[in-house]
C-alpha cells in the first residue's frame, strides 16, 4: 500500500509540476538576434543592448528592438501588458525587468530606433555611465509616460 | 623672358615642394606612424606591401596615402585601424583586417571624424567590426572597395558602410558581404549610392533611416537576412536595383515603412518571401518593375495611401498582392498579372474586364497565417474562383481597370 501512495504522491507532484511549467509565464523568452524581428517597427532586432520585450495579459509574448517601440506598441494595442523587460546595457542580451531598472536618456546613447534608452540593473552602473555617455537619468515610468 | 622663367621656376618649387614618403621594411622609413610625422599637409605617403601591426593609425594632415601592392594594415582584433581626422585625404590601395570588436564604441576599418572630400578607393577591408564609418561628414567618395565580415546570427557585428550625418556622399561600385547591414544611412542627405553589390548580410543589404532625398541605382541586393529597408524618409529614388532571394518570416525584398515621395523605377524583385512589403507609405510612384516568383509581389498595408503601381509586370507569384484592410486608397493601372484570365475584344492590347489581383486567399491567410495549410486544396481553388466573380471578403473596388493582356518588355 505504502509503495502505492508514493506513486500516487510522484504522480501529483510531476502534475503539479507541469502545472508550474505552464504557469510560469512571468519568465522572460530570449531575443534571437538576428533572426526575430521587432513586432512594431518590422526591422530584425541585432543590438542586444536595446532590445525589449513585453508578455501581454493573455500571456503572448511580443519582442523589439527599441524600448521606444515597446512603449508604442503597448499603448496602441488593445491588449493590455503585464510584464516589461529591457536589455541591460550593462550586458550582452540579456531581458530584466523593467519596472526594477534604471534608465538613461539621450546623450551619445543611439538605439536602433533613436528612442535613446538605455536600462541597467543597478543605479551604480546608471550613475557610471550617466558621465560616459553624458545622458540623463530616468525611471521606468518616466521611460513610460514620455510617449502617448 | 627672364620674368617668365623666373615665374616658371618658383611654380616648379612650389610643386615640388609636397614630398613623397616611401615606406616599407627595407627602407630609411619602416613605419607609417614616423612618415606620418614626417608628413606636411600636401605630401604623399607610399605604404609598401607588407604587413604592418601599428595599432590605430591615425590620419590628421591632409595628405594622400597609397598602398603599393595592398599592404596589410592590422588591428590585430584590439585597435580601430585607421581613424581620419583630416580634411581632402585620400586613402588607396590598403589591405585592412582585424579592427577591434566591442559593443560599447564602434571600433572601425576606416573611420572618418566630420571631414569633408575624404576620398577612399580601392581598398580590401577584412574581418572589421564596422567596415567604413563616416561621422558627420560632406563630399566623400567611397569607390572600389571591397568590404568582408563573418558575422553570424546571434552575434553583435557592425556595418559594411555606415554613414551617419552626413551630406553629398558618393558610394560606387563596392561589394559588401557578411556585415549586419551592408550599407546603413542615418540622417545622410543628398547622396548617391551606385553600382554596389550588397550579399550575405545578416540584416538588410541597405537601410535607410531618416535619411531624406538620396537616390540607389543600379545596384545588387542578394541573399541578405532581410532585404532592404528604407524607413522614416521622404524622397529617395530607387532605379534599376536588384532585390533576391531574401526569404525568410520577417525578410521582404523591400521593406517600406513611413515614407513618402518617392519613385520606384525599374526594379526587380525576385524570389523573395515578399517583393515589396509597404507600411504607412504614401505618395508612392511604383513604375515597370519586374515582380517574379516572390511569395507575395506586393505586401500593401492598410496605412498607406495616394500610392501609384503603374506598368509593372506581375509573374509566377504565389500571390500578387495582398493587404490587410478594406480601405482601397492606392491605385492600379496598366500592370501586366500573369493570372488574369479576361478576354480583349478589341486587340487593343488592354483587357476588356478588370483584375482583382487581391486573391481571397491572399486576405484570409492575412488574418489567420496558419490558413496556408490549406492552399492549393479544391475547396479554395473553388472559392477563389467564386470571389474572382462575386467578392466578399475582397474589397470590390481593389482593381486594375486596364490590365495589358502581354508583358512588358523590362
Amino acid at each position: 500500500m505504502w509503495f502505492k501512495n508514493k506513486i500516487y504522491k510522484s504522480i501529483l507532484l510531476l502534475f503539479s509540476f507541469f502545472a508550474l511549467v505552464s504557469c510560469n509565464s512571468n519568465e522572460s523568452k530570449p531575443i534571437k538576434l538576428n533572426s526575430d524581428s521587432c513586432d512594431f517597427c518590422k526591422m530584425t532586432i541585432a543590438n542586444g543592448k536595446f532590445g525589449a520585450e513585453l508578455i501581454t495579459q493573455k500571456g503572448r509574448y511580443y519582442k523589439f528592438d527599441d524600448v521606444a517601440c515597446m512603449i508604442q506598441f503597448d499603448k496602441t494595442s488593445e491588449v493590455p501588458s503585464k510584464v516589461f523587460f529591457v536589455n541591460d546595457y550593462f550586458k550582452e542580451n540579456e531581458l530584466v525587468a523593467a519596472e526594477k531598472s534604471f534608465f538613461l536618456k539621450g546623450g551619445t546613447i543611439n538605439s536602433p530606433m533613436r528612442g535613446n534608452f538605455a536600462a541597467f540593473s543597478s543605479d551604480k552602473e546608471q550613475k557610471e555611465f550617466q558621465t560616459k555617455l553624458n545622458a540623463e537619468p530616468m525611471t521606468w515610468q518616466q521611460v513610460y509616460d514620455s510617449y502617448k | 623672358m627672364k620674368k617668365l622663367i623666373c615665374i616658371l621656376f618658383s611654380l616648379l618649387f612650389s610643386i615640388s615642394n609636397a614630398k613623397t614618403i616611401q615606406v616599407g621594411s627595407n627602407l630609411s622609413v619602416k613605419k607609417i606612424k614616423k612618415a606620418l610625422q614626417l608628413a606636411v599637409d600636401g605630401d604623399t605617403i607610399v605604404v609598401n606591401s607588407g604587413v604592418y601591426k601599428e595599432g590605430n593609425i591615425i590620419i590628421n594632415k591632409k595628405i594622400i596615402f597609397l598602398g603599393k601592392g595592398f599592404p596589410i594594415l592590422d588591428g590585430q582584433r584590439k585597435f580601430e585601424v585607421v581613424s581620419i581626422n583630416a580634411d581632402n585625404v585620400v586613402i588607396k590601395g590598403f589591405k585592412i583586417i582585424n579592427s577591434g570588436y566591442a559593443s560599447l564604441d564602434d571600433p572601425c576599418g576606416i573611420k572618418v571624424y566630420d571631414r569633408t572630400f575624404v576620398k577612399i578607393e580601392n581598398n580590401i577591408l577584412d574581418n572589421n567590426f564596422f567596415g567604413i564609418y563616416l561621422q558627420n561628414s560632406r563630399n566623400c567618395l567611397i569607390k572600389n572597395n571591397k568590404i568582408t565580415a563573418y558575422g553570424k546570427q546571434e552575434q553583435l557585428i557592425g556595418n559594411g558602410i555606415h554613414c551617419w550625418k552626413s551630406d553629398n556622399l558618393q558610394i560606387i561600385a563596392n561589394k559588401i558581404s557578411g556585415h549586419r547591414d551592408g550599407i546603413y544611412f542615418e540622417f545622410v542627405t543628398q547622396s548617391i549610392i551606385w553600382r554596389n553589390i550588397s550579399n550575405k548580410n545578416i540584416r538588410y543589404g541597405l537601410h535607410f533611416m531618416f535619411s531624406n532625398d538620396d537616390a540607389y541605382i543600379t545596384n545588387v541586393f542578394k541573399n541578405n537576412g532581410a532585404g532592404v529597408a528604407v524607413m522614416f524618409t521622404k524622397n529617395v529614388k530607387m532605379y534599376n536595383n536588384y532585390f533576391e532571394e531574401n526569404w525568410g518570416d520577417a525578410a521582404y525584398g523591400l521593406l517600406l515603412k513611413e515614407i513618402a515621395d518617392s519613385y520606384i523605377f525599374n526594379n526587380k524583385f525576385a524570389r523573395n518571401t515578399s517583393g515589396i512589403y509597404m507600411e504607412g507609405t504614401s505618395r508612392i510612384k511604383v513604375e515597370k518593375n519586374v515582380f517574379e516568383s516572390n511569395g507575395w509581389g506586393m505586401k500593401i498595408q492598410a496605412s498607406c495611401m495616394e500610392n501609384e503601381i503603374v506598368n509593372n509586370n506581375y509573374r509566377k507569384n504565389t500571390f500578387d498582392i495582398s493587404t490587410n484592410g478594406s480601405l482601397v486608397l492606392n491605385t492600379f493601372n496598366s500592370n501586366y498579372w500573369d493570372k488574369y484570365e479576361g478576354y480583349d475584344l478589341d486587340k487593343n492590347g488592354v483587357g476588356d474586364v478588370p483584375y482583382h489581383p487581391l486573391s481571397l486567399f491572399s486576405v484570409l491567410t492575412e488574418k489567420t497565417p496558419s490558413a496556408m495549410l490549406l492552399y492549393r486544396s479544391f475547396m479554395i481553388t473553388l472559392l477563389d474562383k467564386s470571389e474572382k466573380v462575386l467578392p466578399s471578403i475582397t474589397p470590390d473596388n481593389f482593381i486594375d481597370k486596364t490590365p495589358l493582356m502581354k508583358s512588358l518588355p523590362l
